[in-house]
């Protein structure tokens, strides 16, 4: 690659990875609130949906609930623990990083770095050179070296 | 006039023939005699006919509104006519077993006669292992789950079928799905039976390349259904919630599609042999979980049906399954060697290696994240709950991942190539995916996946493009043929690598359109008749409730003015409706749909005095979803109507002794 060709590679990634870090945070409203955490926990309501994602009239209340709180100015952490307090560990949607969730987090990362590794060595190994394999080398035994004519002239239709 | 009398009869002759078909065609299999294998093929074929009166006769239950048998009065009632009649058959755990053993049996006689010309004793065990799966699901519907039960006294009506399902999406949702798990027991058959026999040639994968096709298709679609099912009738404006049940059905297709690239390695380089019968293996062994999760009631999902017996029984099924297949391909390791190396690490083979770890990464993320609730509950006693938060946590890098190989994979060659030869390739792609984000950054989208996805899927658009473009400049310069002519005969002489580059665009507009995602805005607000709420640069204004009743359901509709910048854009009548039969209240989503976004609009219940509690969703690029299953679907098309490659066999091992009647 010529150095043109580098700088220009070089300038075109730091233009991607400038628009890719403008992000900001904006001021959350409290119903925003309400609709992320929404999306993080389980519905006590709808057996495996987010409360996001369940119908009821009961998780629509929640949801007022949880807004009142974001209103009252409780970050969402807060009001995540509120939560747990009360209906227990298996609100949270996302199962935390450590204790007994923590298998959850590593086997997926283990299993991605195993195979990637695994794949890795089977490529470098399937990549090294072959042995060279010299016909001249390789010894014949007069009597194979004959069966072998014999065997070729027979393929060939000859007597 | 209801036929039920002869389903129980009809299953019973088709559990029958199904045995007889394992001991002919094993028994063909074991002697070599060609007789017996055709005997067996033949008694597979009667077990279809006879699953299929079975099946009938339970339509025909329906269609005659016969309540004398339970699973009718329970999926359906009087008031219940047309298209309905016929989706309640599969609407229950029952019916849906059924429907799974009437597909299996019919594609089984259907793949049996059509690779009768081929290896007899290929056929002979593919018969022994379809014949084997088919008596599993016979004696099912046989035993715990009959669909054939009788109710007395008889009860004047039905409950009805569940509202959610009287959706034309779960008209072919379900079936879809079973096509799709069902169609991959063919390809399984016949990879068991080559590892059986020892002919471990390309044979078994040529054969059935059309079936595992077929089967990916149809799970394709059916999953794409089922997210427009769960968009136009859940009422929570999305389509997807990684739902145990969900999962079950996107697992099979992660390590099919797996499949479907790794087997070109095995055509074009003799490689990876025991990866792809351990693929084929693990798809169908999570088809199988799959219907096991769905019907166990191990776990809680709003699509699992309620907790039976069967339970006990797929899990024997699932390990004797998975068990003996990995042990038949650890008895095979010495003949599924590869028969050639990589030239070099920067080829297509690695790609496509790098490929399948990711998909098979993603199935296993999938697989674990499904199954870690009862794993730590077991383990710990804690119960936990692993919902889309993780899902998206971990599944969303693997994908980009896979978008990105997407993109660079058909740019790389066979065997080798430089450096140098890559980076000329890839510049241009490169170059457009780099300008989408900062076009995209500059307008103002400061989120850091959706730039990447978007940036990614213009990557792989314009590597997929300049694919087309480089195959037909030959075409264009030596004949020169307009641009479409030239695109045309590309396309047409090399349909399955250009289908599969169309299958690739429809799954990154499938992308962008999931991207969109990102900028979804959601407002809730308790609504009184002339009131508005805003969302995204809508202003919805409610005007009223209207009411009115017919025989099944009570219906409120609600009419919600929508403008925006004080233009009126449209009226959206979202409704409320109550469920006489089922007891049951429903919300019918309204949405205007446009390929830029759909507004999204749900009632989720009405006060006394006409209040109204309205969810509005603003929901970017969905529409691309659509369009992006369309474009899979073409592509597939493509892919299946080229000629099926013929396989260059290596020679088969020699018969341990001569039989009496050879079979070849």
């Amino acid at each position: 690659m010529t150095s043109v060709r580098r700088r220009a590679a070089l300038a075109l990634a730091s233009g991607v990875i400038s628009c890719l870090v403008m992000t900001s945070a904006a001021y959350a409203a409290p119903e925003d609130v309400a609709n992320s955490i929404a999306a993080e926990i389980m519905s006590p309501f709808c057996p495996g949906v987010t409360l996001e994602n369940c119908p009821s009239d009961r998780a629509v209340a929640l949801r007022a609930r949880i807004e009142s709180w974001a209103a009252d100015g409780w970050d969402e952490e807060r009001i995540l623990t509120a939560l747990e307090d009360q209906y227990g560990e298996s609100i949270r949607a996302l199962p935390s990083p450590s204790g007994s969730g923590l298998g959850a987090w590593l086997a997926p990362i283990g299993a991605l770095a195993g195979g990637l590794v695994v794949a890795a060595l089977l490529a470098r190994r399937w990549t090294r050179a072959r042995p060279a394999r010299s016909v001249a080398t390789v010894e014949i035994p007069p009597e194979t070296r004959t069966r072998l004519n014999d065997e070729l002239d027979a393929l060939r239709g000859r007597p | 006039m209801s036929l039920a009398g002869l389903g129980r009869p009809s299953l019973i002759a088709a559990l029958a023939f199904a045995l007889a078909a394992l001991g002919l065609c094993l028994a063909g299999a074991l002697t070599r005699r060609r007789s017996l294998a055709i005997a067996g093929t033949r008694a597979v074929t009667a077990m279809a006919a006879f699953t299929g009166l079975a099946a009938a006769a339970l339509l025909s239950a329906f269609a005659a509104h016969d309540f004398s048998v339970d699973y009718v009065a329970g999926h359906s009632s009087e008031s219940l006519s047309g298209p309905y009649l016929v989706s309640a058959f599969w609407s229950g755990m029952e019916g849906s077993l059924l429907l799974w053993a009437l597909m299996l049996t019919v594609f089984s006689a259907i793949a049996l006669h059509r690779a009768r010309r081929t290896s007899p004793r290929l056929v002979a065990w593919a018969g022994v292992v379809l014949a084997g799966v088919a008596a599993f699901f016979l004696a099912l519907v046989l035993v715990p789950a009959s669909p054939f039960k009788t109710l007395s006294p008889v009860p004047a009506d039905g409950s009805g079928l569940n509202t959610f399902l009287q959706s034309p999406g779960m008209l072919l949702h379900p079936p879809l799905l079973y096509t799709g798990f069902v169609g991959f027991s063919i390809p399984f058959a016949f990879a068991m039976a080559a590892l059986f026999t020892g002919r471990l040639d390309d044979s078994w994968f040529t054969s059935t390349r059309r079936w595992t096709l077929f089967a990916w298709s149809a799970l394709s679609v059916g999953i794409v259904l089922g997210g427009a099912w769960a968009y136009t009738e859940l009422g929570w404006g999305g389509y997807w919630a990684w739902d145990p049940v969900e999962n079950a059905s996107f697992l099979p297709w992660l390590t099919a599609t797996a499949f479907l690239h790794s087997v070109v390695i095995q055509e074009k380089r003799r490689m990876l042999k025991v990866w792809n019968v351990t693929l084929i293996l693990l798809t169908y062994g999570l088809a199988i979980f799959g219907t096991f999760l769905t019907r166990s009631g191990i776990l809680s999902s709003i699509h699992t049906f309620s907790e039976g017996p069967i339970g006990k029984w797929f899990l024997p099924f699932l390990g004797l399954l998975l068990i003996g297949g990995l042990a038949t391909i650890a008895l095979r390791m010495d003949t599924l060697k590869s028969e050639n190396r990589f030239d070099s690490l920067l080829s297509r083979e690695s790609a496509f290696l790098v490929n399948n770890v990711l998909f098979v990464a993603a199935a296993f993320t999938v697989l674990w994240g499904t199954i870690y609730p009862i794993i730590a509950e077991m383990a710990t006693g804690v119960r936990l709950s692993v919902g889309p938060p993780f899902f998206n946590s971990v599944f969303i890098p693997i994908a980009v991942a896979i978008i990105l190989m997407t993109g660079i994979g058909p740019l790389i060659s066979w065997r080798r190539m430089s450096k140098g030869a890559l980076w000329r390739m890839i510049r241009m792609p490169l170059g457009a995916g780099a300008a989408v984000a900062i076009a995209l950054g500059i307008s103002g989208v400061r989120s850091v996946g959706a730039l990447l996805a978007f940036a990614l899927c213009a990557f792989t658009v314009a590597a997929i493009g300049a694919e087309f473009a480089r195959g037909s400049r030959m075409y264009r310069t030596r004949e020169r043929m307009s641009v479409t002519r030239a695109l045309a005969r590309t396309v047409s002489r090399n349909r399955r690598r250009y289908g599969g580059y169309v299958v690739h665009l429809g799954v990154v507009l499938i992308v962008i359109g999931i991207a969109g995602a990102a900028f979804r805005t959601e407002r809730q607000e308790v609504l009184d008749p002339g009131q508005t709420m805003n969302v995204g640069e809508y202003t919805l204004t409610y005007e009223g409730r209207t009411s009115g009743t017919t025989s099944e359901k009570q219906i409120n509709t609600a009419t919600i003015q929508v403008t925006r910048g004080g233009s009126h854009v449209t009226t959206l009548r979202p409704q409320r409706n109550f469920h006489f039969a089922q007891d049951q209240a429903q919300s019918e989503v309204a949405i205007r749909t446009t390929p830029l976004e759909d507004l999204y609009v749900v009632v989720t219940s009405f006060d006394q005095d006409g209040a109204a509690a309205v969810r509005a969703f603003v929901n970017p690029l969905v529409w691309w979803i659509w369009l992006g299953a369309v474009v899979m679907l073409a592509g597939i098309t493509v892919v299946l109507s080229g000629a099926t490659p013929v396989a260059v066999t290596a020679p088969a091992r020699p018969p341990a002794r001569e039989p009496a009647v050879a079979l070849r």
